[in-house]
């Protein structure tokens, strides 16, 4: 990894090193010179600085979004645009809100990772675990790289496709992070090559990834496959209060890819994230989406099925507690023929918390003999919660198999009432009838996010009790 | 040491149910308690595992466990101190399979002396893939040995291996879903078990294993009530004594040859008066 012997311009440090190295830190606000700034202090190509002055631009004339979540409370001239996400973080273990160091206690995570996932420690230790799975991959050809080596490192490559699937002009704040972007992953496989193990943000740990505009671009070329997992279940604490990341995934002919994100900021964050896949002939994208925490989440992962026999799926579930609203779903874009699509949403209020279904499934004139298939059910834990649907359909022709169910229940007095004559607590049968309801996203999860999942619920469910 | 019920007087919503029923089931003994429909069974079982729909009326109610009255708990103290109820129309859990409710219940039931410790719970994942988290809370028995002991009870039931792991009570039969019911309570050994109607929907070779399991339970000291409205299941597990309860009162109480009688003449007799 040559980076890491490069003298680096500025203070910006890349890599593994010590939280007090980072000496620059951009003032509050979003303006032209912000972004030059951060372009400057990265060494980037021409085309990337124009890119982000562009996207810029672009921001200021986008309207918020009107629909979703309440929006209006996001002041943008309070956001640091660009500070090294090591230097943001709480500088010791003591810093942390009290809730946050309870939680990680509680869930039982090690010591170590508890600093790390803190923000306190810059975790040395994983360096290793890091560069012997680099070994692995650069043998089979494959890059996985935080986005800022990524674009230093192979920038034809990511001028190719960065951009490509989500342009500036997207949204809002897809907008916002072009012009803003730090870290994230870049990853690409070659063709034909299967990659084993799941590739982990968390073990590429150089804190960049959990910037608050991360920007993630996997192109997984013809027949290969790959598993990308982000996020821990684990509180996120951060004192940002705005996280809009996009991620752009390419998936090329015959080609596999998996992107599983659990999500769980602490509740002061609106998490605001652009995902889309692009699918072409027989390839297959596949999202898998935990959303816990945040204040607001609004992200939508989407698949669009280019190729004939592309196949999509998006595998939501969502949890919102008290003051929490989760916005979440998926869309399908089918615009060949034979593609094929499945949306499943699972979600959860409880103790007023909220959550909206929004999906948009679209088939295109020449998408004939698509399929596609749209299943959102809902749980109340109590009557103060609340939980929407907000189903779009846009069919073109008539040569499509489309099926939608959606269900809003309750926790029934009589389930509660049978889980508790077998002995179990009130906190322990809510809590089981949760996780039976998300059980079948769940199960897609790795073993270690469904166990943490099921015990987060057991908690949440503990504290709804009192 | 007895279950001990006196003077129980129970409504639901605005009509009253149970009118001042009195009874003692001894461990080891079989009470069968029949009816017409509508004559408060049902009610019985329910207010016996403590069901909040079902009020208590008379200040003097009493529900006793071995001297213990515990009219006030919640069901699942009650389940705690070794009372069951095996339920008429167990409701279905999505994603909850038998196997995983009862890793957990067994684990409260059985280890109810101790505090129970705070992380006891919904771990399915973890049990199976750690033995070490499991048996940690319960000392007797591995997970290894637990699903060796579930998978024998099952075995007994004529309970096919993939039931166990499937979501409680879903697109089950009506037959299965009282076999489960069983299980549970071999499972789980109470004190003092109740079995509302678990005969209905059972073909004849299901009810003779059933009928044989709950001989079992009385063989071991489990004090068993058994609702029914029909006299066949009786013929298998015979009860010590059987009572009838016609709108909301127990009419009649005798031994097992009283179940013959409302085989042979119904329950005219005693709904007349």
């Amino acid at each position: 990894m040559t980076q890491f012997a490069q003298p680096i311009t500025s203070g910006y440090q890349y890599g593994f090193h010590k939280p007090e190295n980072y000496a620059f830190k951009a003032k509050k606000g979003l303006s032209q010179k912000t972004i030059e700034e951060i372009s400057w202090h990265k060494n980037e190509p021409d085309w990337m600085t124009k890119f982000r002055l562009d996207a810029l631009k672009i921001f200021y004339t986008k309207q918020m979004p009107a629909w979703g979540g309440d929006l209006t409370k996001i002041d943008f001239n309070n956001i640091y645009y660009y500070i090294k996400p090591i230097g943001k973080k709480a500088k010791s273990w003591e810093e942390l809100p009290k809730d946050i160091k309870d939680t990680y206690d509680r869930i039982g995570i090690p010591e170590a990772e508890k600093k790390f996932l803190g923000g306190v420690s810059a975790q040395y230790e994983s360096e290793v675990v890091y560069k012997s799975i680099q070994n692995t991959l650069s043998k089979k050809g494959v890059i996985f790289l935080d986005m800022d080596s990524g674009l230093r490192e192979y920038p034809d490559l990511v001028k190719e496709y960065f951009g490509k699937l989500i342009p500036p002009a997207d949204n809002k704040f897809a907008a916002l992070n072009s012009a803003a972007w730090s870290g994230g992953s870049f990853i690409y496989v070659p063709k034909g090559v299967h990659v084993e193990l799941p590739l982990q943000a968390y073990f590429r740990i150089n804190a960049a990834n959990m910037g608050q505009f991360e920007r993630t671009l996997i192109i997984a070329d013809e027949g290969s496959f790959v598993s990308y997992l982000e996020g821990c279940t684990a509180p996120i604490y951060t004192t940002d209060s705005l996280h809009a990341a996009v991620v752009e995934i390419f998936v090329k002919k015959g080609a596999r890819v998996r992107y599983t994100t659990i999500q769980n900021w602490s509740t002061n964050v609106y998490n605001l994230v652009t995902k889309r896949m692009r699918v072409d002939k027989e390839g297959i994208g596949e999202w898998v989406d935990g959303n816990i925490g945040s204040k607001l989440t609004m992200k939508y992962p989407s698949v669009y099925l280019m190729g004939k026999g592309a196949r999509g799926e998006v595998l939501s579930v969502a949890y919102a507690g008290a003051n929490q609203h989760q916005d979440a779903g998926g869309k399908a874009i089918h615009f060949a023929p034979y593609t094929s699509s499945k949306i499943t949403s699972k979600s959860i209020s409880a103790r007023g918390g909220r959550t909206s279904y929004r999906g948009l499934i679209q088939v295109f004139p020449h998408a004939t003999a698509a399929k596609t298939k749209v299943v959102c059910d809902a749980l109340l834990i109590d009557d103060a919660s609340r939980s929407d649907t907000y189903p779009t359909m846009d069919i073109r022709h008539s040569d499509v198999q489309v099926e939608h169910e959606a269900t809003v229940s309750k926790i029934g007095d009589e389930q509660l009432f049978y889980l508790l004559s077998r002995g179990l607590k009130k906190a322990d049968a809510e809590a089981m009838i949760v996780n039976g309801f998300i059980e079948p996203i769940v199960k897609e999860l790795p073993l270690e996010y469904a166990v943490e999942l099921n015990r987060l619920i057991q908690l949440e469910m503990e504290g709804s009790v009192g | 040491m007895s279950l001990k019920i006196k003077n129980l007087s129970v409504s639901l919503g605005e009509k009253q149910i149970l009118k001042d029923i009195s009874l003692e089931i001894k461990p080891g003994t079989i009470h069968a308690i029949m009816g017409p429909n509508g004559s408060g069974k049902s009610t019985l079982a329910q207010a016996l595992m403590g069901n909040p729909n079902y009020k208590i009326q008379n200040p003097k109610s009493k529900i006793q466990i071995n001297n213990k009255n515990i009219i006030n708990y919640g069901p699942d103290e009650r389940a705690r101190e070794g009372l069951f109820l095996a339920f008429q129309n167990p409701t279905a859990i999505p994603g909850v399979s038998v196997a995983n409710l009862l890793k957990t219940a067994y684990q409260l039931v059985k280890s109810k002396n101790k505090e129970s410790r705070h992380k006891v719970g919904i771990r399915d994942a973890v049990n199976a893939h750690s033995s070490q988290t499991a048996s940690g809370h319960n000392p007797a028995l591995s997970v290894w040995q637990f699903n060796e002991m579930l998978v024998e009870k099952a075995k007994k039931l004529g309970i096919p291996q993939e039931f166990l792991r499937r979501s409680l009570n879903e697109a089950f039969s009506g037959g299965e879903k009282k076999k489960l019911e069983m299980l549970q309570a071999l499972v789980l050994e109470p004190k003092y078990a109740i079995f509302d109607e678990i005969d209905t929907g059972l073909d004849v070779d299901a009810l003779k294993i059933v009928a044989k399991a709950i001989d079992e339970l009385k063989k071991t000291g489990c004090g068993v009530v058994v609702i029914t409205h029909y006299q066949r299941i009786l013929k298998f597990a015979k009860p010590d004594f059987v009572h009838i309860l016609v709108k909301g009162k127990i009419v009649a109480s005798d031994g097992g040859k009283l179940a013959q009688t409302v085989e042979k003449s119904g329950y005219k007799k005693w709904s007349e008066n």
